[in-house]
């Protein structure tokens, strides 16, 4: 038993870890990227502004504000958090970083990682899924019969002549396994992070947040089989509640709540959008001078005094960009909106299943949940807005970028997002101890001579 | 005997409530799953129509306009859903559904179902193949892990013994009464969804065969269960240890095992991240010609090439117009530059591949998976296929228009525009999925893998089990 848990957490734990040094180093490994360019940009730099002539391509020249914007974008990377490696959670469907550059539309901006769909179809063996799928069954097969097993061999009629209740001696005996489980998957999981190299100690309300976590589940779990050992009779018929109950929660609920949150609340087609889009995009090609001259009536101050400076591609595209955004932002944000809709339909029933409660909560530790990403998402889309606005005066001005402008381009710094680290354990606690209210109540009502039947 | 045995058997189960109460449920959640799987089939491809409808007029009316404008502008190619998918989804939810064609780059098909989804979406959908897949071995189980159990506990198997009863005969009556209501059920269901698909609007090219040969995949899949189930319930003493067991392989096949080789493959063959990826096309890009620069080193070279080729010494003498020539020439080397890259990709794949179906030893559920995506045209493989025909037509789209400029223009000559009416000529994209023969073909190894799995069940459960 002991030897299997070690198992399971040993090599989730290890996927997971796995996980995040790959995430680090492709971070690290984009940010070295960004500094070695940017030394030679600033060559280029420095050389043109010496007044040499430099081997590269006109368009590339950094001289340009909109050849640094492009050639020369920032990383916005979403660095691991301590706990990353509990759950994948998102993290297989969504990258860690992008490089958003001035030509690049809001809502073109791929935020999806490369990754074999076979992958995402199959998920990952992380610790979450040894928490919230397999962590009950193995509750399951060392309770399901232990009333029933007293039942069968006769020595339940023996126990019922001794003083005590049946219900107290029935919890007696789950509460002993769960202390001894508990003590198993704590021990279990302080070997492996001790072996692993993690340092939990660092992260204590976490690592606690996490073990909080995870022994109300099992309580929960423990007190279904508390319930169905009084409620249902023998052995196989135990089991077979057990894991109808163990389908219905994991697998069922689930997918049934999500399917009903689609449906309730669709997505709107991103391929209508895409018509949307491009209709949009056709009309502001034919109209490019016209809203050149709106934009720059708008903005005074990028008025232009001297004749010999003109307006060329860049300008026209800028300003047609910027339209472009801004008529397209009600139909982007309808996805968003739709989202949300479906995140607060799914956050009303998701107590239904106490596997929602902890995966999601697993997910928000590790800060893989679908609301990390899509919090994550928005600074980028904040930070690529500064990015832009910092280099458009430059356009608009016609000025030159300089080497002492190097050092006041904007940086993405991504702050992560903030959850409630107790509110689903004490849920689920809840939920745990109102089943085994009711499990007594139920032996009240049967009395001893019903359960003996 | 055998018939004996199997009459017994079924009365016994059909007169047991959990057996009626399972089979409604499995019906119930059945009728559920292919009711909402049409709603969103019809869905999906009236806006699939649409989306392509609208894109080609908008491409049809883009006016007088330059061709390499166009060409910037581009096109999208939008992936149908095929009329199987109702059955298995596949991961087409993780995949996307629309290809950005245009000038000079290779974009990978976006917008995928996942990425909208909340994070429940990972449980798994309501959908045909969650059941057929997972549900229904659950099924087998809860009908058969007392098969031979339930004798020693009731005490009949003394008797038994005492009729000198062949122990194959016994097995095989066991077996067919587990059999036939499994095979029942699934029957109903591809009739079902044979009939509703050949009675929907537009259902494109389903063909009765290519339903037929996933129900026998199905088939094979719930004999491999059944073998197993009985297998267990023959070498256990007590029914609820025969449950726990079966239902631990259960585990196992289903979740455990296709989990961990996903892990075990990402970590022996990983793909490179998006931006990698780009980064690395770049550098390759910047290895050949680009179309936009007359002054690199390897437009030069280009330029002495052809003139030499044409035996002319100036680039105005050439019958085409040389900037248009190199735009294509660059457009050619950027191709192969992403022909490179992806091969890169779908070669991790393959490895990839070897790994889940070395684990498929102790998975039947993995060759199962991969057969069905496969025969529903909602696999990988068929998304690589129509992303490499998304790219033969892009490149044939750049040729078509660079060739425009280059026999319409001289070289030098600026402001180009193609007529109005130029852009009709273009064929419009047409993908087909594979055929359902170069399909098995393609699978032949996961074929196998599901036929020895079939082989050695029997083979085991025949020769251990000696319940008499």
């Amino acid at each position: 038993m002991s030897l299997i848990l070690l198992l399971l957490f040993g090599f989730a734990t290890y996927n997971g870890l796995q996980k995040v040094e790959k995430r680090k180093s492709d971070i690290l490994a984009a940010k070295t990227e960004v500094k070695e360019n940017d030394v030679l940009m600033l060559k280029l730099l420095d050389s043109v502004e010496r007044g040499l002539s430099v081997n590269a391509t006109p368009w590339t020249i950094p001289t340009s504000p909109m050849a640094v914007g492009n050639y020369h974008p920032r990383v916005a990377a979403m660095e691991p958090q301590p706990m990353t490696f509990i759950s994948t959670g998102q993290a297989d469907v969504f990258t860690h970083y992008v490089k958003p550059t001035v030509r690049s539309d809001d809502f073109a901006l791929n935020f999806t990682e490369m990754t074999s769909p076979v992958q995402l179809l199959f998920g990952s063996f992380d610790l979450a899924f040894v928490i919230v799928y397999l962590l009950p069954l193995l509750i399951i097969a060392f309770s399901y019969n232990v009333l029933s097993a007293e039942k069968e061999s006769g020595s339940l009629r023996l126990l019922a002549a001794q003083p005590i209740r049946i219900q107290t001696w029935v919890a007696q005996k789950l509460g002993l396994r769960f202390f001894w489980l508990s003590l198993l998957v704590i021990v279990s999981l302080l070997v492996v992070f001790t072996l692993l190299g993690l340092s939990f100690i660092v992260k204590t309300t976490t690592f606690f947040g996490l073990l909080g976590l995870t022994l109300t589940y099992m309580l929960f779990w423990f007190a279904i089989a508390f319930l169905v050992n009084l409620w249902v009779g023998s052995s196989a018929k135990n089991a077979v509640a057990l894991l109808g109950l163990w389908v219905t929660f994991v697998l069922l609920v689930p997918s049934v709540l999500n399917q009903l949150g689609n449906t309730i609340y669709p997505m709107p087609s991103r391929n209508l959008m895409i018509n949307e889009m491009r209709n949009l995009k056709a009309d502001v090609t034919e109209k490019q001078d016209e809203i050149l001259d709106n934009f720059l009536r708008d903005h005074p101050e990028y008025a232009l005094n001297d004749s010999t400076q003109s307006r060329g591609f860049y300008h026209r595209y800028m300003a047609s960009q910027e339209l472009i955004r801004e008529e397209l932002s009600p139909l982007v944000s309808s996805f968003e909106e739709q989202l949300q809709k479906q995140q607060a339909w799914i956050g009303k029933f998701k107590w239904i299943s106490p596997a929602i409660l902890a995966q999601e909560s697993l997910s928000k530790m590790s800060g893989t949940s679908k609301s990390d990403y899509e919090d994550y998402r928005k600074q980028v889309i904040v930070f690529a807005g500064k990015w832009r606005e910092h280099l458009i005066p430059f356009l608009y001005n016609n000025q030159d970028f300089t080497q002492a402008d190097y050092k006041d381009l904007p940086t993405f710094n991504y702050q992560p997002n903030s959850y409630s680290k107790w509110m689903a354990s004490f849920m689920i606690l809840i939920i745990g101890f109102c089943l085994f209210g009711l499990g007594l109540l139920r032996a009240k009502s049967l009395g001893a001579a019903g359960i003996l039947k | 005997m055998i018939s004996k045995t199997f009459l017994k058997e079924t009365k016994e189960l059909f007169r047991e409530g959990r057996v009626r109460i399972a089979f409604l449920i499995v019906l119930l959640l059945l009728g559920v799953a292919v009711w909402i799987s049409v709603e969103q089939y019809q869905n999906t491809n009236e806006q699939y129509a649409a989306a392509k409808n609208a894109e080609r007029e908008v491409w049809n009316n883009q006016g007088e306009k330059n061709p390499h404008s166009a060409a910037h502008y581009g096109t999208y190619a939008f992936k149908p859903k095929y009329p199987l998918s109702l059955v298995d989804q596949g991961v087409d939810k993780y995949t996307g559904t629309s290809i950005f064609l245009e000038a000079h780059k290779r974009n990978e098909a976006q917008f995928s179902a996942a990425a909208d989804q909340t994070g429940l979406a990972r449980f798994g959908d309501l959908t045909p193949d969650f059941i057929l897949l997972f549900i229904i071995p659950l099924l087998i189980i809860l009908l058969g892990y007392n098969s031979f159990t339930k004798e020693r506990e009731m005490g009949t198997l003394t008797l038994l013994k005492s009729q000198g009863i062949s122990s194959f005969k016994w097995l095989m009556g066991k077996w067919s009464a587990l059999f036939l209501p499994i095979f029942t059920i699934t029957a109903v269901v591809f009739l079902l969804a044979g009939v509703l698909l050949t009675n929907l609007k537009d259902f494109g090219v389903f063909k009765w065969n290519s339903l037929l040969v996933m129900f026998l995949v199905y088939v094979a899949y719930y004999i491999i269960f059944i073998n197993m189930v009985l297998l267990v319930s023959s070498l256990v003493k007590k029914s609820g240890i025969s449950l726990v067991v079966s239902l631990s392989i259960w585990i196992l096949a289903c979740l455990a095992v296709p989990k961990a080789a996903s892990n075990i493959a990402e970590s022996k063959h990983p793909y490179p991240t998006r931006q990698e990826f780009a980064a690395n096309v770049l550098e390759d890009k910047k290895k050949g010609v680009d179309g936009h620069n007359p002054w690199s080193k390897e437009a030069k070279m280009l330029e002495e090439q052809v003139l030499k080729e044409y035996g002319v010494d100036s680039l105005h003498q050439l019958p085409f117009n040389f900037s248009a020539y190199r735009m294509q020439k660059g457009e050619e080397h950027e191709a192969e530059v992403y022909f490179k890259h992806y091969n890169y990709l779908k070669e991790q794949y393959v490895n990839q591949s070897r790994v889940y179906r070395g684990l498929a030893a102790i998975s039947p559920y993995l060759p199962t998976r991969f057969l069905s995506m496969a025969i529903a045209s909602t696999d990988y493989d068929t998304h690589w296929d129509f992303a490499d025909a998304a790219e033969t037509y892009r490149i044939a789209t750049q040729k078509f228009l660079n060739d425009n400029t280059a026999q319409n223009t001289k070289y030098g000559e600026r402001g180009y525009k193609a007529s109005a009416d130029f852009w009709k000529k273009l064929p419009a994209f047409k993908y087909d999925p594979p055929e359902l023969t170069s399909i098995i073909d393609r699978n032949s190894s996961n074929i196998g893998i599901l036929g020895v799995w079939l082989l050695a069940s029997f083979t085991v459960l025949f020769f251990t089990s000696k319940i008499v």
